[in-house]
C-alpha cells in the first residue's frame, strides 16, 4: 500500500508538470501570444519595450515557465494584463461561487440517485426502471445548456415563477434566501445531469452484487429479500458507488461551463469563458493548473478510497484497471 | 488443447474469411454466418436500434439535400419579416430577429453539425485506434508513455481545452474539428488497448508469428479486425458526444460563427430574443436532442447485438472516468 501510494504520488506529480507543461505551452504557441495582448497599438516601440520587460515577457520561453513555476510554488499566481489584479483575488470568490452551485446540486442528485437506482435493480425492467432509463438516455443525448434555456423562458418568462438569472437580486446581495431562490434552476438542469448517470451505475453497481453466488446462497437459506438487499447486497454495491461519487469531487471546483453561461452564475466555468475571450493568460493557466490539481487529486483520492474499502481490489498490477 | 482449439477456431475464420458483403447470398454450405451478419441479424430485431438508424439516415439526408429542401437563404435577412410567427407566410417556422426563415436555417445547420460528427469520430477512431493498438500490442515502455499521455489528457476537463484552443488560435470550423478529435480520442485509445492485451494472447496471433508475418502485419491485418466492433460502437457514440460539443462551444460564441449556421449558434442567438420569439430556442436543441439520441440508439444497439452482457462489466472505473471530463455540462 505505502510503496503504491508513493508510486501514485509521483506519478500524479509528473502527471502535473506535464499539464502545466502542455498549458504554458498552449499559450505561448498562440499567435501572437501573451505579447500581442499587452501593447496597444499606439505605442511607441521603447514603450513597448519597457512594457515587455515590466512583466518579464521579453524573457525566453523557458526562463518565463520557470518564473511562472517559482511564482506557483510560493502561491503568487500573478496578476491580471488588464488592471493588474492579483489572480487569487479574482479565482478565490469564483471558486467558492461555483462551489455553492455545484455542491447543492450534487448532494441532491445523489439523495434521490442511488435509492432510486437500488430499487430498480430489485425491479429490473419495472416501470421505475424503465423510466430511469428514459430520463438517462434523454439526459445523455440533450445539451444542458438547451434544458436550462427552456426552463428559463417556462419558469422565468412565461410563468415569472422564478429568477431568469444571476446568483442575487440586485438588492439582496448575500440574502440566503435569495440565493436558495436563484440555485433552483441551475441546480435542475445540473441534477438532471447527473441524475442519469449516477441512478445508472448504482443500479449497475447493484445488479452486479445481486447476482453474486454468495446473495444466492444468503436466499437458499432463507433469509428474508429485505434483509439480502439491505445487509448484504448493498454494503457491496456502495464500494464502487462512493468511489466514483469521490471520482465526482473535482466538478465541485471545476464548475459547469455551459450552466453558468445560461443562468449568468459568476462560477469558474464562466470565468474561464471570459477570461479566454479576453486573452488573460494569467487567469487561464491559473484556473487550468487549479483544476488539474483537483481531478488528480480526485483521482487519487477515489483510487485510495476503493482499496481502503474493498480489500480485494489490488492496485497498480500490470494490465489492471489503474492502467 | 482440444479446448483451446474450439475457442479459437471462430476467431481464425473472422480473419480468414471477414467482411461478408451484405448483399451477397452466402454459399450453401454449414459455415456459420459472417460476424457482421451476426450482428446484423440481431440490430434488426432491436426497435430503437432501427429506428435511431431510419431517423440518422433522414438527417444526413437533409444535410446532404440541403440547398434543394430548404426554402430560403439561410442568411437571407429581411427585416421586414422579422419574428414572424411559426405559419405565417410562407415561413414553416417562423422567423428570426433579422427575418431569417427559421426552418431553413434548421436545415442548413443540419449539415455542419453531421459534418463536425462524422469527421471528429473518424478522426477520433484513426488516432485512438493507432495508439491504442501500438500501446496494447507492444506493451512495454510505448505502453507506459502512451498511458502517461492519456492521463495528462484525462486530467484536463476536455471543455475548457476546447474553449482555451478555440479562443487563442480562432473560431476556424477545421480548429474545431482537430481540437474535438483531440481531446477525445483517449476513449478509444484505451478500449483498444484493452482488447488488444486480450487478443494478442491468441493462438492464431503465434500461428502469425511463427510463418513471419510482421508485427505491424498482426496488427491491422488480424488483431484490427477482430477489435473492429467495440471501436464501431466507441465511434457511434463519438458522433453524438462531437455534435454536442459542437453546440456548447458554439453557444458560448467559440465555435461556429456567422454568416454560417449551426443549431448552437441558433441558440445562443435566441436566448437574446427569448421575449419576443420564445419558440425560436426550442427546434435547435430538440434537433440536438432527436439526432445524439438516435445515434446513441444505435451504438447501444450494435453492442447489445455484439453480446448483451457485455455492457457494464469491464472496466467501469475507467469508463466513468472519461465519460465525466466529457460531461457538457
Amino acid at each position: 500500500m505505502t510503496e503504491y501510494l508513493i508510486r501514485r504520488i509521483l506519478q500524479s506529480i509528473l502527471v502535473l508538470f506535464l499539464i502545466s507543461l502542455v498549458t504554458f505551452g498552449l499559450i505561448h504557441a498562440a499567435p501572437g501570444g501573451p505579447t500581442q495582448m499587452m501593447i496597444s497599438p499606439g505605442m511607441s516601440p521603447a514603450a513597448a519595450k519597457v512594457q515587455m520587460h515590466n512583466l518579464g515577457l521579453d524573457k525566453s520561453i523557458p526562463e518565463q515557465y520557470w518564473i511562472w513555476i517559482k511564482n506557483l510554488l510560493t502561491g503568487d499566481l500573478g496578476k491580471t494584463f488588464k488592471n493588474n489584479i492579483p489572480v487569487g483575488d479574482i479565482l478565490w470568490p469564483t471558486m467558492k461561487n461555483t462551489f455553492v452551485l455545484m455542491s447543492f446540486s450534487w448532494v441532491i442528485s445523489m439523495i434521490i440517485a442511488i435509492p432510486w437506482g437500488i430499487y430498480n435493480s430489485t425491479k429490473p425492467y419495472g416501470i421505475s426502471d424503465q423510466t430511469a432509463n428514459f430520463v438517462s438516455y434523454v439526459g445523455f443525448a440533450m445539451p444542458a445548456f438547451w434544458f436550462g434555456i427552456i426552463l428559463q423562458q417556462v419558469f422565468s418568462l412565461e410563468l415569472n415563477w422564478l429568477p431568469l438569472s444571476d446568483m442575487y437580486a440586485m438588492d439582496k446581495q448575500g440574502n440566503f434566501i435569495d440565493l436558495l431562490y436563484h440555485l433552483i434552476l441551475p441546480c435542475t438542469v445540473l441534477i438532471l445531469a447527473n441524475l442519469a448517470a449516477y441512478s445508472k451505475y448504482s443500479r449497475s453497481s447493484m445488479l452486479e452484487v445481486l447476482e453474486q453466488d454468495y446473495i444466492r446462497t444468503a436466499r437458499a437459506k432463507g433469509v428474508p429479500e429485505r434483509k439480502v438487499i439491505f445487509r448484504h447486497a448493498l454494503r457491496n454495491a456502495l464500494i464502487p458507488i462512493i468511489t466514483v461519487l469521490g471520482m465526482e469531487l473535482p466538478t465541485l471546483v471545476v464548475g459547469a461551463t455551459l450552466t453558468e453561461s445560461v443562468f449568468n452564475w459568476p462560477g469558474m466555468g464562466r470565468l474561464f469563458v471570459d477570461m479566454a475571450r479576453a486573452r488573460e493568460y494569467s487567469v487561464l493557466m491559473a484556473i487550468a493548473l487549479v483544476t488539474a490539481v483537483v481531478v488528480v487529486l480526485g483521482n487519487l483520492i477515489a483510487d485510495i478510497l476503493y482499496k481502503l474499502v474493498d480489500p480485494r481490489v489490488q492496485l497498480g498490477r500490470k494490465g489492471g484497471k489503474s492502467a | 488443447m482440444s479446448d483451446m482449439n474450439a475457442m479459437s477456431a471462430p476467431n481464425v475464420q473472422q480473419s480468414v474469411e471477414p467482411q461478408v458483403p451484405e448483399n451477397t447470398p452466402l454459399p450453401p454450405s454449414d459455415k456459420p454466418p459472417g460476424p457482421w451478419k451476426t450482428v446484423w441479424t440481431k440490430f434488426r430485431k432491436n426497435g430503437f436500434a432501427m429506428s435511431g438508424l431510419v431517423v440518422l439516415f433522414l438527417f444526413i439526408l437533409v444535410a446532404v439535400f440541403a440547398n434543394w429542401i430548404a426554402p430560403y437563404k439561410p442568411d437571407r435577412i429581411d427585416l421586414m419579416i422579422a419574428n414572424l410567427a411559426p405559419g405565417t407566410g410562407n415561413h414553416l417556422l417562423g422567423t428570426d430577429e433579422v427575418g431569417r426563415d427559421i426552418f431553413s436555417r434548421l436545415v442548413y445547420s443540419s449539415r455542419i453539425s453531421m459534418f463536425i460528427g462524422f469527421s471528429v469520430a473518424a478522426i477520433t477512431v484513426i488516432i485512438g485506434s493507432i495508439i491504442g493498438a501500438v500501446s496494447g500490442y507492444f506493451g512495454g515502455w510505448v505502453d507506459t508513455i502512451f498511458m502517461r499521455i492519456v492521463d495528462v489528457m484525462n486530467s484536463i476537463p476536455t471543455l475548457f481545452l476546447n474553449i482555451l484552443v478555440m479562443a487563442i488560435f480562432g473560431t476556424k470550423i477545421s480548429y474545431m474539428i482537430m481540437i474535438l478529435a483531440f481531446t477525445s480520442w483517449t476513449g478509444v485509445a484505451r478500449l483498444v488497448r484493452g482488447n488488444f492485451l486480450q487478443l494478442r494472447e491468441m493462438q492464431y496471433v503465434e500461428a502469425a508469428k511463427a510463418i513471419g508475418v510482421s508485427s505491424w502485419g498482426i496488427i491491422f491485418r488480424h488483431l484490427m479486425r477482430n477489435a473492429s466492433f467495440p471501436i464501431i460502437v466507441n465511434a457511434t457514440l463519438m458522433v453524438g458526444g462531437a455534435i454536442l460539443s459542437e453546440s456548447g462551444l458554439s453557444y458560448l460564441g467559440l465555435g461556429i460563427q456567422a454568416p454560417a449556421t449551426s443549431w448552437g449558434l441558433m441558440l445562443s442567438n435566441s436566448q437574446e430574443f427569448m421575449l419576443t420569439n420564445p419558440m425560436q430556442a426550442v427546434y435547435p436543441g430538440l434537433c440536438i436532442l432527436i439526432v445524439v439520441l438516435a445515434v446513441n440508439f444505435i451504438g447501444d444497439g450494435i453492442r447489445d447485438a455484439l453480446d448483451p452482457r457485455q455492457k457494464n462489466s469491464r472496466g467501469r472505473l475507467a469508463k466513468w472516468r472519461k465519460s465525466f471530463s466529457k460531461s457538457g455540462i
